[in-house]
């Protein structure tokens, strides 16, 4: 029956040449709580494709939570004919993003843009990838055990 | 067999995915109508709307790109000269720029662009959704016959060799 199927699958028309991933598993987006008020967010970028560092943009929603963003981390870089130096980024990113006025027990949204290519030759526009995190209530955040967050293995 | 429903039950569903896939296929291989892409009208880099309708009739090749698509932009000399090539003969490459008109035409007199260069916005590219571009990538270049149908589709590079072959075909 296997077989069969996969026979079937080998016997469709190439619809597509290539197989591209959708831009949020090409540039998977994840946040997590360090402290009460340190947010490290990373980027996992598929082997094969990349994104411009100046194209990677944080928010926090509600905006009056406050959030400090520093300088990101230097990329590769490219002259690229028409936009002059260019950088890009491959493997992971991450970037420790701070919280200004967050309220204990408050929820926040973390919303990522990032705009990136694939090496088989096409580009994403830009996507925004959101993660909500409950801040603690008191003051002190309990450690997250390692691999205890919740993996979105679903997505 | 009714001893095991459950059984029954996945033999009916493995049928009906197959067939499903089966139907996609088929669905896959009628070349849809260009009519929604070709009822659009959009601004050119000077702010005038330019109605795709204008083509119809012609082979008309629309490439949607963006200068922050560096793939893009690396296919776009190999357009201009197939243009340049067949376009006597009733071919008319139309470029849709999910970008800034200004960025555009910067690019465009760099490239001496021989070919119209609209801009799109989203909402164009969304379209393109629709003509099977399912992750809204660019660059994505569609191919439409004289009777305004899509006959080929390309979601990334063209391979030029094989849509020179389609277009000496079609014109």
């Amino acid at each position: 029956m296997l077989l069969a199927v996969l026979g079937f699958a080998a016997a469709l028309p190439a619809v597509a040449q290539v197989n591209p991933l959708p831009p949020d598993k090409a540039f998977r987006f994840s946040a997590k709580l360090v402290d009460a008020r340190t947010i490290e967010a990373r980027f996992f970028i598929a082997d094969g494709y990349y994104l411009y560092r100046d194209k990677v943009h944080f928010a926090v929603e509600p905006a009056s939570a406050g959030l400090s963003v520093p300088a990101l981390p230097n990329g590769k870089v490219k002259e690229d004919q028409f936009f002059g130096r260019v950088e890009t980024y491959r493997g992971d990113i991450v970037v420790k993003l701070g919280l200004t006025d967050a309220k204990p027990g408050q929820h926040v949204v973390i919303a990522a843009e990032s705009q990136g290519c694939a090496d088989i030759g096409l580009c994403y526009p830009p996507t925004v990838q959101r993660v909500t995190l409950a801040l603690p209530e008191g003051s002190v955040v309990p450690a997250a055990p390692e691999g205890s967050a919740k993996k979105p293995w679903f997505n | 067999m009714m001893k095991h429903p459950t059984r029954l039950a996945l033999v009916v569903v493995a049928a009906l995915a197959l067939a499903a896939g089966v139907a996609l296929a088929i669905w896959d291989r009628t070349p849809p109508s260009a009519d929604n892409l070709l009822a659009l009208s959009l601004p050119d880099t000077k702010g005038d709307r330019q109605a795709l309708g204008q083509w119809r009739g012609k082979v008309v090749v629309v490439n949607f790109w963006a200068t922050w698509c560096e793939p893009c932009r690396q296919e776009m000399p190999e357009f201009v000269r197939v243009q340049r090539e067949l376009g006597p003969r009733g071919l008319q490459f139309v470029g849709i720029a999910v970008d800034q008109p200004e960025k555009v035409d910067r690019f465009a007199k760099e490239l001496q662009l021989n070919y119209p260069a609209l801009i799109g916005g989203y909402d164009a590219v969304d379209l393109s959704q629709s003509l099977g571009n399912r992750l809204v990538a660019l660059p994505f270049t569609i191919v439409i016959n004289r009777q305004g149908r899509v006959v080929q589709t390309y979601l990334g590079p063209v391979k030029i060799d094989q849509l020179k072959a389609i277009l000496s075909d079609l014109l």
